[in-house]
């Protein structure tokens, strides 16, 4: 707030009587209160200069502002709109591109990422494009659907070595295949949890199985059928069932740990561009 | 264009990289009192030498389970342990319903024990689907 | 803003630099008014006359946080009654109906839009969370409106639905609304009236002689024949296990077919009640719906419409 009224005197204090002038102001204005990550009031100021610019110099810059204020806020339908607005008041190739990159790159973030794809492909038709860039944002498209192998193609398409392409290479290789794990947990019963790393609650299933498949087969021996079907019924085929469906879901969820892991230093260390 | 996410004002927020994975049982300890501590470690015991591993088998949420420790916080044994009974029966209803029940985002039907203790002013109704 | 001043700037600033800002703050508004005199009055984006201007292209888009700042700014300089109501407006579209409430009331005396302003008023008030407090300031003297008097009444009388209170008289009630709702209107009257409740206690001692007969009574038809079977298989195996005298299954199983039958009785009861709440919720819901489509039979306010 007192970033604000000291802002808002110094711009009074400033203003030139030209109106050329007047509503550059007023742009700067509210691209201060970005900088400054007040993001709500600079987009009430980026609206301001919208509806003050007859000239319509700034249609393009001012909702592409605001798309950005949006995005930072986490509200990415509302910064897909503005993008979209920018595109669509972009005066040169170069910022339609931009705007479209950050409609991608928003889309990546909203993990829509089918419809990132769908627009990667209509701009790698146009002749001035980066295909670099193409590749790269469509290389994260791919991380944040979880597709770690066909990122690594695309990064590789930029370069062999990027480091980019080392991480999802990397990645999609300490992964551990869900199939495997619940095939090999049919045939022997823990050892889709010990195959994810699960060893504990592996051995806890295979425990289980061997104690109501013994409790059900000698309630058969001794002929109480009563007993041995209810044991089979309820017990045995209960924990061996479950052993198939928790060897997946153990799977799974090491793949996510292995994931996430990747992902928290793509958000807090990686250096090069993020969506 | 309607701007109704800026009705309310709003701060910066980042959004998280991390796929989140929906952790099936909550293993807090509750300290309130010395019988609720011993019942926890209970029920942690049962999620991971049994629950985990015997498969995804109660189709309610809370779980039978964490809807019998509720109980027990809620009213008294004696009375928990009849809601549980009630509970489990209607767990083995092969015919329970999407009219009945409303769906949980985890795709298991709500049924929290707010609408067993007996207190109308309480119950909790639910419409549609996947709330979260 | 001095009290602003005082408050944040004080503690973080020297005696001097407050000094410099105090008149820089002092001079603010008028520095605005020279502005808007030395130069183009358009040309001063925050002059009141183009904060209203930004305020209503901010109304129209629906953007009302942002309206209300502009509508705000504007009536620190200029008083006028329309962009008042358009300042309470803007607190009733975005849910703050107390904010709102309290806006229409600043309107209320000699102004022509003192009307309107009661009506919006009673509205914003209907919403505001108590229906027993709206109907006290439905009763308060000073704040009738004589041109509005029959659709505050209307809404008055919708609000006995909406809650548990006392319910009017039935002629009494639909003599207030138009013919073309009046059928619709006594349906729902007389479903909050009469409403079609299961008794808890009915379907806790139905249970009681035959387990489950109470959830079917409450409509949980499958809940109550697996009750049934549940209790009725349990004390077989109970009885079966004594007569060949394994007496701890006896005992084990007689234990779980009691705690059935007992826990079965104890769902009954709250069968019913939840079939009760859904019965409320139901009719909750169709009563909403019904005014919500017809605007509570409230009339449009024009000079607002056309903003719309």
């Amino acid at each position: 707030m007192i970033k604000k009224i000291v802002l808002f005197t110094l711009f009074l204090f400033n203003v030139q009587v030209n109106a050329q002038n007047q509503i550059s102001i007023q742009y700067e204005y509210a691209h201060n209160l970005m900088k400054t990550r007040q993001y709500f009031d600079a987009i009430t100021e980026f609206k301001r200069t919208l509806f003050f610019d007859i000239d319509k110099q700034y249609s393009y810059s001012a909702n592409y502002s605001i798309g950005e204020c949006y995005k930072a806020g986490a509200m990415l339908d509302n910064a897909i709109q503005y993008f979209s607005i920018a595109q669509y008041n972009a005066r040169t190739d170069d910022e339609k591109i931009s705007a479209q990159l950050e409609i991608i790159k928003t889309n990546i973030l909203r993990r829509t990422t089918e419809r990132a794809h769908q627009i990667l492909n209509e701009i790698e038709k146009i002749s001035s494009i980066n295909k670099d860039s193409v590749n790269y944002w469509r290389g994260w498209a791919f991380i944040f659907n979880d597709e770690w192998k066909e990122a690594a193609n695309s990064f590789a398409k930029i370069n062999p070595n990027h480091e980019l392409k080392k991480l999802a290479e990397q990645v999609d290789m300490d992964k551990v295949s869900v199939t495997f794990a619940k095939v090999i947990s049919y045939i022997l019963p823990g050892s889709g949890q010990i195959y994810s790393g699960s060893i504990l609650p592996g051995l806890i299933s295979l425990g289980w199985n061997l104690l109501s498949g013994y409790w059900t087969v000698s309630a058969f021996n001794e002929s109480r059928v009563f007993d041995g079907s209810v044991l089979l019924g309820l017990i045995w085929l209960r924990f061996y069932r479950g052993n198939i469906q928790n060897a997946g879901d153990f799977a799974v969820q090491k793949n996510n740990e292995i994931s996430n892991k990747a992902l928290r230093y793509l958000q807090h260390e990686y250096k090069g561009n993020r969506p | 264009m309607t701007a109704q996410s800026d009705w309310v004002k709003w701060d910066a927020k980042e959004i998280s990289y991390e796929i989140h994975s929906p952790t099936h049982h909550d293993y807090t300890i509750d300290k309130s009192s010395f019988g609720l501590r011993i019942l926890s470690y209970a029920r942690n015991a049962y999620y991971y030498f049994i629950s985990d591993v015997d498969g995804d088998n109660c189709p309610f949420f809370p779980s039978c389970s964490a809807f019998f420790i509720q109980s027990v916080k809620e009213s008294n044994i004696f009375r928990a342990s009849l809601m549980f009974t009630d509970r489990f029966i209607r767990d083995m209803n092969l015919f329970k319903n999407n009219n009945r029940y409303s769906l949980h985002a985890t795709k298991k039907y709500i049924d929290p024990i707010n609408n067993y203790l007996l207190e109308e002013k309480r119950i909790i109704l639910t419409t549609g689907e996947f709330i979260e | 803003m001095n009290n602003y001043f005082s408050n944040h700037f004080l503690n973080s600033i020297n005696f001097y630099q407050t000094k410099v800002l105090a008149i820089i703050l002092f001079l603010l508004p008028f520095s605005t008014i020279l502005f808007s005199q030395t130069m183009n009055i358009d040309e001063n984006y925050f002059s009141p006359k183009n904060r209203l201007a930004f305020g209503n292209f901010l109304f129209i888009q629906e953007d009302y946080l942002r309206a209300i700042e502009e509508y705000k700014n504007y009536l620190m300089y200029i008083d006028n009654d329309t962009v008042r109501f358009k300042y309470a407006e803007s607190f009733y579209r975005i849910g703050k109906y107390n904010e709102a409430a309290d806006n229409f009331k600043s309107i209320f005396y000699g102004s022509l839009l003192s009307d309107e302003a009661k009506l919006a008023f009673y509205k914003a008030s209907f919403f505001n969370g108590s229906y027993n407090s709206f109907r006290d300031i439905c009763k308060m003297e000073g704040y009738q409106s004589e041109k509005y008097a029959k659709d505050i009444n209307r809404l008055f009388l919708i609000s006995h639905l909406m809650d548990e209170s006392i319910l009017p008289d039935t002629n009494h009630f639909l003599k207030a609304f138009p013919d073309s709702t009046k059928n619709k209107v006594r349906e729902l009257y007389m479903m909050k009236k009469f409403p079609s409740k299961k008794n808890p206690t009915t379907a806790m001692l139905l249970s009681m002689f035959i387990p489950g007969a109470g959830k079917i009574y409450t409509g949980e038809i499958s809940d109550g024949i697996t009750a049934l079977l549940t209790t009725g298989v349990l004390a077989y195996l109970a009885a079966n296990n004594f007569k060949h005298e394994h007496n701890f299954r006896g005992w084990l199983f007689a234990g779980l077919a009691v705690f059935s039958y007992a826990g079965t009785v104890y769902g009954s009861y709250a069968s019913a009640q939840i079939y009760n709440a859904g019965v409320r919720l139901n009719f909750d819901n169709e009563v909403k719906l019904y005014f919500e489509k017809r605007n509570y039979l409230l009339p449009k306010i024009n000079f607002l419409k056309t903003n719309d």
